[in-house]
């Protein structure tokens, strides 16, 4: 009961600003700052991926071409072989080919300086089929063919052709089939693998043909752009047809993100030497690289809610210790160390709260005075003096408590607050305080309390009927005290207006 | 709260989808989604036993493959037997058939794959167990197989080409004459279609005049057969300028010469595939330009055939893809015996 009266004392005491406030305050500032630094650690991600596939694009375009340029030096330099050797025939040169046809082609031959092509049966079909005479006229140093279907293998493939001198000068050309896997074999790469999609692309038919993907059964694939690209979102088609249009104009690398649905694709292209008209094309999805991230991002996403969660706890922590700190404070600042009530100070502080809040409600100032207190500290000494005053603040508490505010003023003069001006209440409870006043003695010793009894004076004025201030309103009640006070104390008085 | 959404969705649909009476290929019965294995020949003992795979039981183009195998059965006497799907997606249907071939110890398989791409590693493991596989009509994206007969669709795609440029020369185009041709495809996903349509724009762009355009907006009806003759009817009213329109498979070859004889329109070139009534008939009247590309798939089940047994005699190809080849019908060749010979089996 004690400690909760004096809550409610405090009450009147605290800042409007409550600790709930403060954390929910907190926590929208975390959370909004939380949610921008998320929105921008994404806007990073997705930057970082794009120009990061773009990279890969471009290296692995790059490679496509170098392994182009491994099968045609391999070609050259069987040219070069063969052009250092002494030949009675072509057919010689032919026979000598077929003896070391050991590599990764799908076949070899030679055409002679009369264009007699010497092949099987099968290959020469496929010249006549493919027209490959007229790409072998185009070799300068080399040339190369679009794909087609290979009679021998049932798969894609793209035939080479280098022109190289045989009989002392007489000029001829080698050629050799590769399968388009190879390309692909040499060109592959671990990582990414299967997001990647490779595919050379002719720029004027817009064909294309699937050299690598997610799906190893799908290369090979023939399929064309006007078609396979149809999908791509509707605000992307300008940026495609430019990347189209430098394709067409000869440039020899661009690159492009689109999206098709919500997937964002990097796309680039570069020539390819020796192959004109045909471009490596490279495709990545860029959530490809958003998937490699996303571990990362769930790792920072993981570290902040918990630095949040950290924070919030400490927050919470220190709030709670400084509020004890404060309450400690504020008691040792509020509170008469000795009797518990409050000291006049903050008497003054919460009366003067009360009487001014409005609505004004009606309140009876109480004055005690603890009669002839100087001669029980004189006769039992300062502790008995203590132990009388701190018994008859218990009993200003035990019959005023619930009514209002209690407050040591000084020595032995005590103030009380009430909220009510009901003078029959009051002065009922005065009769009952005086009975229980009467009783308190000043030692535990019966021998020498005897002839002991402890008195009170007292002095009423009521708010706002004698007075609309509190310093009005205790001078009113100290008039009344006085009157007691001469009539002989032991007794209590309502202040009479002269 | 992407994927939050996503999943709600996913679900929904699924519950859809159970809650719905359209029943998908594995729900059908067996019986619904093809044919298990019947004989197409005479069966006698001691003779080999060649088993047929087909797309697409009870179409006329099918009936064809299935007449050739019959003829070379009878002719290299040995015993076939046939089985197929409905529909010509459903690979796992034929996949199961594949199974059959081995629990019936079958000499040699002729296949016609629904999916190049996903049936590609079941081949591979017939092929692996030493049963001949030969591959018709349509080649698969493995190694693993002994020979394919079909149609080589890159080149049947460009004679196309160079078909419609004979039919406007003969209009009277010039080189510098603006020239329009509009493309209408079947599935998307088809490797038949894709190289078709790769042919076509190959042979187009390095033979035709600068002048002479393929409009990008190339039209899929993706297997819906219903709407056909409206995306027909769209492009002529969107285009009006158009001189040429191709089909790359028989549905968008019959559609436009349905639409362009109900229109009347004799100045619009056609050329498309296989010899469906609607392009027979502009083909034989002499106010239309029109041509069509027919396969001979009597021969790729007729030469697929004497190929399994030699094969099963331990004879080995010297070559892995035959290609059967097309034959370009147009008014001026309609009554070549080459052309009749290959019309007789359509």
């Amino acid at each position: 009961m004690k400690q909760d009266k004096n809550k409610t004392d405090l009450s009147y005491l605290k800042s409007g600003t409550s600790f709930f406030i403060t954390i929910t305050v907190f926590v929208v500032i975390v959370l909004i700052a939380t949610t921008f630094l998320i929105a921008a650690f994404n806007t990073l991600i997705t930057n970082h991926d794009k120009k990061l596939s773009r990279e890969i694009c471009n290296l692995i375009s790059e490679k496509m071409n170098n392994s182009i340029r491994y099968m045609t030096d391999s070609a050259q330099n069987m040219s070069s072989v063969l052009s250092a050797q002494d030949f009675t025939s072509p057919a010689e040169i032919y026979e000598k080919l077929i003896g070391e046809n050991s590599g990764s082609y799908v076949s070899v031959g030679f055409i002679d300086v009369n264009e007699q092509i010497y092949a099987t049966e099968q290959e020469l079909m496929e010249f006549e089929k493919w027209n490959l005479l007229s790409i072998a006229r185009l070799a300068d140093p080399v040339s190369i063919s679009a794909p087609y279907r290979s009679g021998t293998t049932g798969q894609p493939v793209f035939t080479m052709f280098t022109d190289f001198t045989y009989n002392h000068g007489t000029k001829g050309w080698l050629f050799v089939t590769y399968p388009l896997r190879e390309i692909q074999s040499i060109a592959s790469t671990q990582s990414l693998k299967e997001e990647t999609e490779i595919w050379l692309m002719n720029a004027e038919s817009a064909n294309i043909i699937q050299c690598a993907g997610e799906n190893e059964y799908s290369i090979g694939s023939w399929a064309n752009a006007y078609l396979a690209m149809r999908d791509i979102n509707a605000e992307d088609k300008p940026l495609y047809d430019e990347w189209r249009n430098k394709m067409l104009r000869g440039e020899p690398s661009a690159g492009l993100t689109y999206h098709i649905e919500d997937v964002s694709y990097m796309q680039v292209y570069s020539d390819i030497e020796y192959m004109p008209d045909w471009f490596v094309v490279v495709r990545i999805p860029s959530s490809a690289l958003s998937a490699t991230m996303s571990q990362f991002q769930n790792d920072v996403i993981i570290f902040i809610a918990v630095f949040v969660l950290v924070t919030l706890l400490l927050f919470i922590v220190i709030q709670k210790r400084n509020a004890e700190e404060k309450d400690m404070l504020e008691q040792l600042s509020i509170h008469d160390p000795l009797t518990s009530v409050m000291n006049r100070r903050a008497f003054d502080f919460a009366a003067e709260q009360r009487l001014n809040r409005p609505p004004k409600k009606e309140a009876c100032l109480l004055f005690f005075d603890v009669d002839y207190f100087k001669q029980v500290n004189d006769r039992f000494g300062h502790e008995a003096g203590d132990k009388i005053l701190i018994e008859f603040s218990a009993a200003l508490k035990k019959h005023f408590g619930q009514l209002g505010i209690i407050s040591r003023y000084g020595g032995d003069e005590f103030v009380v607050l009430i909220d009510t001006a009901s003078k029959e209440k009051i002065t009922a409870l005065l009769n009952d305080l005086m009975v229980d006043v009467h009783n308190i003695r000043p030692t535990d010793d019966e021998e020498k309390n005897k002839g002991f009894m402890l008195s009170f004076s007292a002095g009423a004025a009521c708010f706002p009927e004698n007075a609309e201030s509190l310093a009005k309103l205790e001078q009113c009640a100290d008039s009344a005290l006085y009157i007691v006070k001469e009539r002989g104390r032991n007794g209590y008085e309502w202040y009479q207006p002269a | 709260m992407k994927k939050l959404i996503s999943v709600m969705l996913c679900c929904l649909f699924l519950c859809l989808c159970s809650c719905s009476n359209e029943k998908t290929s594995s729900q059908l019965e067996d019986t619904e989604r093809g044919q298990e294995f019947e004989p197409l020949t005479e069966i006698q003992d001691g003779r080999k036993n060649i088993y047929l795979i087909v797309k697409s039981l009870g179409n006329s183009y099918w009936d064809v493959v299935l007449e050739g195998a019959k003829a070379a059965g009878e002719d290299f006497d040995c015993n076939v037997y046939y089985g197929g799907t409905y529909s010509e997606t459903d690979w796992e249907y034929q996949a199961d058939l594949l199974d059959t071939c081995v629990k019936q110890n079958a000499d040699a398989v002729l296949l016609s794959p629904d999916d190049s791409v996903r049936l590609a590693p079941k081949i591979s493991e017939i092929y692996e167990k030493d049963i001949p596989m030969i591959l018709i009509d349509t080649i698969a994206n493995t190694d693993s197989y002994n020979l394919c007969y079909m149609t080589d669709n890159l080149i049947a795609g460009r004679n196309a080409a160079k078909e419609m440029i004979a039919l406007l020369e003969k209009r009277d185009f010039e080189k510098d004459d603006a020239v329009n041709i509009g493309i209408m495809v079947g599935s998307v996903a088809s490797q038949t279609i894709n190289e078709r349509l790769a042919g076509f724009f190959q042979f187009w762009t390095q033979n035709a005049p600068e002048s002479w355009h393929i409009i990008p907006d190339i039209v899929s009806y993706d297997g819906n057969n219903g709407l056909i003759e409206d995306l027909a009817n769209g492009m002529l009213e969107k285009h009006p300028e158009i001189n040429g329109v191709y089909g790359t498979n028989n549905g968008p070859t019959a559609g436009f010469a349905k639409v362009l004889k109900e229109q009347g329109r004799t100045d619009i070139c056609i050329v498309g595939f296989d010899y469906s009534n609607e392009i027979a008939e502009l083909i034989a009247s002499p106010d239309y330009s029109a041509a069509t590309m027919l396969q001979k798939q009597f021969n790729m089940s007729y030469d697929g055939i004497q190929s399994a047994l030699s094969l099963t005699e331990g004879e080995e190809n010297k070559v892995k893809f035959v290609d059967t080849g097309v034959v370009t019908v147009t008014y001026e060749t309609l009554s070549t015996p080459e052309v009749q010979e290959v019309i007789l089996h359509n």
